[in-house]
């Protein structure tokens, strides 16, 4: 009696697949209706499951959480408090569940955007024009938030002293009469003003400067335009308005020309009713070289991560990835032989980075994935430098792992390495003056909500940090400097460099839905020259269906080339976007640019002089290889992690994440030869 | 012509096997009767003579260090890896798989993978030819992974191995649209966690809590914890109270811990649950009625994974500092044996459903293979090993079926 008692019980405890009835539950209802909210803040959702009848049902367990944007914010489980951390997607699934029933879903119509919060200034062009009387002008503005995110908000443009000049709503200035004035471009909360000055209509002559040049696809051709008077006297300070044909480069609103092709363009100048031309004969850059690869090491026990090249410049170290517990040492005197001399084992499966001290007598290197799981860095004695010796660990805080490391030395503070922190996504920082004793000194972060918070890669060049720090861009921090009176204890904010990459890489959310993960990966501030170099890395939201291996998936991310010569207010100025395949790490070595862009191999560029454009377009790319290789451990698909170059013997050292390293070296440009008839 | 022959001895041995040995509702077909949602184990196949046949086991394992998932198959006193392959979206981005589990009706293996930036995921792949069908984020360090009876829940401790030492939580995945639909707060580091038999109730151990804690898996809503801390064991009603464990970012071991559980684990009856202490190595057994602690059971170093036969004879542990297994006597708590294991860092560990093999993973360290040592729960001795990947750990048991050619 009492088995068949307790059988039935059991029967109906244990549902079997496929026999749970259909949910009670219609729709979910969600509140707020409005669907933006801006970034940095935070919004409770409020949940209800509505049935047939299009009453609640009580007894239904209500959820939220996100589809894609995790690296944007979260949902709080406990609350369902939306924390929208940054500017990005929010796609939400919906779930209602009621005991004994299939649980309802919907995971398509509710979508979050986290949106730029409001304006709190507004950036023109120009803090000053002097157009003509009859002249036409067109000013552009942008407005940012607090969080120097760009807003959507229109702008507003208002001339206070409409008998001098008006402004129409596309920031058009029509000069009416000679006089002075301002105009204001304004959003809700934040407006800037531009001086107008208006000079009467009377140039008898405007030329342009320089005349006829004749340059290459790629340079720079900042043109100003003179203008004189009846008397032959120059009227300074006038702004034209440029305009050139055929289209194929880029004019910019102060002048600055680029041409992609070779060609013969036309530039005019435009002052009221008077214009002038000249014309700019492009030829081939002629910069497009060879390359031969000097010495091959091909890595198959495991995936290959960083390279680095000791000061000696005869050894060289090169790190694993995918299960790696080792940094090879290299011989690397010969080049085209590099052989594996001796490695340094360590309590992990993933060296991410590693860097040595100036003088090379120490190895910094990463740890991720380690067996305790207890990650960290670790410090090395490299004075011997083909047999590093570990000397100390540093794990306080840092056991999610450290992603990347850059040392710095200050001639007043010590020596320091910085590390980024994979848990908190704080930059920590170490004091490494005596190596064998690391001791924490402090720590910085993004001021934001730390939901998500991610920082990726650091340069520091005088005193000055560039922190790839994901969705929050460009990061510059005086950690030395002194001038804004930061030290690498206590490292303090300069400026932010942040670009909607949602816009960016549309393509993606196109192809894979939106959420999907972006963000400033790397930085590389040019030494001797007014750039930084950064590149993203995008990543598709899932595999491509119905492919294998390699093709199932491909990196996205754009390299920018970003002026800082006014380093509070970095510009954006040049781009270049591989074809297939994402920027990844970069190095640089006076005019030239070296570049492992995944998927897409190693490219070189150059990048002497002004840089204005798409980099690309305009034939600056100087050599390019396809690491791809049978011998590796993935085969026959490259996968260009980076390269550094070696000063001793000019070679560009090329890891490649499925086959390990090459050794490249760009063949010098040949002569040409004198044609014989 | 000989196939059917063997099948139909086999068949008929079954059912006289059955009968002579009182197991009124094993199954004639193993691929039918095993699995968590099963009812009855499968009847013990016998050729004429009444020897036990040999059969091949399959298991799927996941090794977190070099992100594969590899098929192992253990037959004929020999175990071999079938087929891998690589888990992620990203080659350079480690995704770190870490608990395995396949569905009771053996359709689906899923994955948790613990390395995500912040969170990790659950995935979902055929058994049958390894194709991915779903994934989905879950919390920070998503880890020890279970479905229910029913294969449409999957529930799945967020360990926040790495995050601040906060409480964190249980996840609820509905597998058949891979959606996340219920997050239940627990505690600090919930790690180790099964259903009951009849999936009506989920148990979880509290690492930095000393505790267990118990979930109504039909209202997804907590009820019970259970404090583990030696000389101060109770029941309560109710959540685990917040406790201040280790700094700010720091997951550094708190001195008031005695136990740090690492896996609660039901009997096969559902009467009582198995904690493991990994701190002071033993295991701790509670009445589930009267939420009492019935006993505690020496164990090996660092006790860490824990298996119930389906028998109900034995309690499996792997001792992960003491680099091997504990086998347990589930009625008078005797450790039956402690059988060393090839490879540093024993992890996982599971039972076929037949209650005559334990298949226990290895993570090694470093670069070490993982490897898979295969256990005879009769002879309590090891009888096969593999190496795969490196940092093995979640394993799940799939099915057996006649040797593969």
């Amino acid at each position: 009696m009492i088995l068949l008692a307790v059988l039935p019980t059991l029967a109906l405890a244990v549902q079997q697949p496929g026999t749970m009835p259909p949910s009670p539950v219609k729709r979910i209802e969600v509140r707020p209706t409005t669907r933006t909210i801006t970034a940095g803040d935070s919004v409770q959702l409020s949940l209800r499951a509505i049935g047939a009848d299009g009453k609640p049902v009580p007894e239904a367990v209500v959820w939220v959480r996100m589809r894609g944007g995790s690296g944007e914010g979260t949902v709080r489980p406990e609350s369902f408090w939306l924390v929208a951390s940054s500017v990005g997607k929010f796609p939400l699934g919906l779930s209602a569940v009621v005991p004994g029933s299939r649980p309802f879903i919907d995971s398509t119509s509710v979508e979050f955007e986290a949106v730029p919060g409001p304006a709190a200034r507004v950036e023109v062009d120009r803090s000053a024009v002097t157009i003509l009387d009859g002249q036409m002008l067109r000013l552009t503005a942008a407005a940012y938030s607090k969080a120097n995110d760009r807003t959507a908000d229109r702008i507003k443009w208002r001339s206070r002293d409409p008998k001098i000049f008006a402004v129409d709503e596309d920031g058009v200035l029509t000069g009416l009469a000679a006089g002075s004035g301002q105009v204001t471009a304004s959003v809700p909360g934040a407006s800037a003003a531009v001086e107008v000055r208006v000079l009467p209509g009377t140039i008898s002559k405007l030329t342009l400067s320089p005349e006829k040049p004749a340059v290459r696809q790629g340079d720079v051709v900042t043109f100003e335009a003179d203008a004189r008077d009846a008397g032959g006297k120059p009227i300074a300070g006038l702004t034209p308005s440029w305009t050139f044909s055929p289209g194929d480069g880029q004019l910019a609103a102060d002048g600055r020309f680029v041409a992609y092709r070779p060609g013969v363009y036309t530039v005019t100048a435009t002052l009221g009713r008077r214009s002038a031309s000249t014309t700019v004969h492009v030829r081939e850059r002629g910069v497009r070289r060879s390359v031969t690869v000097v010495g091959r090491l091909p890595r198959t026990a495991f995936l290959t991560s960083e390279v680095w090249i000791h000061p000696n410049g005869k050894v060289a170290y090169l790190g694993t990835h995918g299960g790696g517990d080792r940094v090879y040492a290299l011989d690397i005197s010969d080049p085209g032989n590099p052989v594996v001399v001796d490695s340094l084992l360590a309590n992990t499966r993933l060296v991410n980075d590693m860097q040595t001290t100036a003088d090379g007598n120490y190895l910094v290197f990463t740890r991720e994935g380690a067996a305790n799981r207890k990650n960290g860095i670790v410090i090395a004695d490299t004075r011997d430098p083909l047999h590093p010796k570990e000397i100390a660990q540093f794990v306080d805080g840092v056991a999610a792992g450290v992603h990347s490391v850059y040392i710095y030395e200050h001639p007043r503070h010590g020596r320091y390495v910085f590390l980024t922190n994979d848990g908190t996504g704080a930059i920590d920082i170490v004091n490494i003056t005596d190596p064998a004793k690391p001791v924490r000194a402090g720590e910085w972060r993004t001021d934001r909500p730390d939901a998500a918070r991610y920082v990726h890669d650091l340069d520091i060049v005088d005193g000055l940090m560039y922190a790839s720090y994901w969705n929050d861009g460009l990061v510059i921090l005086d950690v030395g400097n002194g001038k804004w009176g930061g030290r690498p204890q206590k490292p303090v904010l300069v400026s932010q460099f942040k670009y909607d990459l949602d816009s960016l890489y549309q393509e993606v959310e196109d192809v894979s839905g939106p959420g999907f993960a972006r963000g400033t990966h790397t930085a590389w501030r040019q030494r001797g020259g007014k750039y930084v170099f950064i590149a993203d890395e995008v990543y598709l939201n899932r595999p491509i269906k119905g492919a294998k291996d390699a093709s199932s998936s491909r990196m996205y991310g754009t390299l920018q080339v970003v002026d800082v010569s006014d380093i509070e207010h970095p510009k954006a100025a040049a781009w270049y976007t591989p074809e297939n395949g994402g920027a990844h790490n970069v190095w640089q070595v006076a005019d030239t640019l070296y570049v492992g862009a995944y998927d897409a191999g190693f490219h070189v560029f150059d990048i002497s002089g002004e840089l204005q454009g798409d980099l690309r377009a305009q034939s600056r790319e100087i050599a390019s290889l396809n690491t791809a290789d049978m011998g590796g451990a993935v085969r026959n698909a490259a996968f260009t992690w980076g390269v550094v170059v070696n000063p001793k013997d000019g070679l560009a050292y090329v890891n490649d994440f499925n086959n390990g390293l090459w050794v490249v070296r760009v063949d010098p440009k040949k002569a040409t030869a004198p044609m014989i008839p | 012509m000989k196939r059917p022959l063997i099948a139909l001895a086999l068949l008929a041995g079954c059912a006289s096997a059955g009968q002579s040995a009182g197991v009124a509702n094993c199954h004639p077909d193993p691929e039918r009767s095993e699995g968590e949602g099963a009812q009855g184990a499968p009847c013990p196949l016998r050729s004429a003579q009444g020897d036990t046949l040999h059969r091949d086991y399959l298991v799927f394992v996941a090794s977190e260090g070099n992100d594969r998932i590899a098929l192992v198959r253990f037959g004929q006193g020999k175990a071999r890896v079938e087929r891998e392959q690589r888990i992620g979206i990203n080659p350079t981005e480690l995704v770190g798989p870490h608990g395995l589990y396949v569905s009771p009706d053996g359709r689906w293996y899923f994955v948790t993978t613990a390395h995500g930036t912040p969170n990790g995921a659950l995935w979902k792949f055929s058994t049958a030819t390894d194709e991915p069908a779903g994934r989905v984020e879950l919390g920070l360090f998503p880890a020890t992974v279970q479905v229910a009876p029913n294969s449409h829940y999957a529930w799945v401790v967020n360990f926040n191995l790495y995050g601040e030492m906060t409480p964190s939580s249980v996840s609820v995945v509905y597998t058949d649209d891979m959606l996340e639909v219920r997050r239940i707060p627990t505690c600090v580091m919930p790690h180790g966690s099964r259903l009951s038999p009849d999936g009506k109730r989920h148990y979880s151990a509290c690492m930095m809590n000393d505790a267990l804690v118990e979930i109504d898996a039909d209202r997804m809503e907590l009820t019970r914890h259970f404090v583990l801390t030696a000389a101060a064991e109770h029941g309560m009603t109710g959540p685990v109270h917040p406790v201040e464990a280790g700094g700010k970012g720091s997951h550094s071991m708190s001195p008031a811990l005695t136990c740090s559980p690492t896996w609660a684990e039901p009997s096969a009856d559902g009467r009582t649950v198995w904690v493991a202490c990994s701190k002071s190595n033993d295991v701790v057994e509670i009445d589930v009625v009267s939420w009492a602690m019935k006993r505690r059971v020496p164990a090996g170093e660092g006790i860490y994974n824990l298996a119930a036969s389906r028998d109900g004879r034995v309690i499996v542990g792997t001792n992960k500092r003491g680099q091997s297994v504990s086998v347990i006597d589930a009625a008078s708590g005797r450790e039956l044996a402690r059988i060393a294991t090839t490879r540093r860092v024993p992890s996982g560990l599971v039972i076929s459903p037949d209650s005559r093999f334990a298949f226990v993973t290895q993570e090694g360290v470093g670069s070490e293979p993982g490897t898979v040592d295969v256990i005879d729960l009769r002879t309590l001795g090891r009888v096969a090993s593999v190496d795969l990947g490196q940092q093995a750990g979640g394993i799940g048991f799939w099915k057996s079926e006649p040797p593969a050619e």
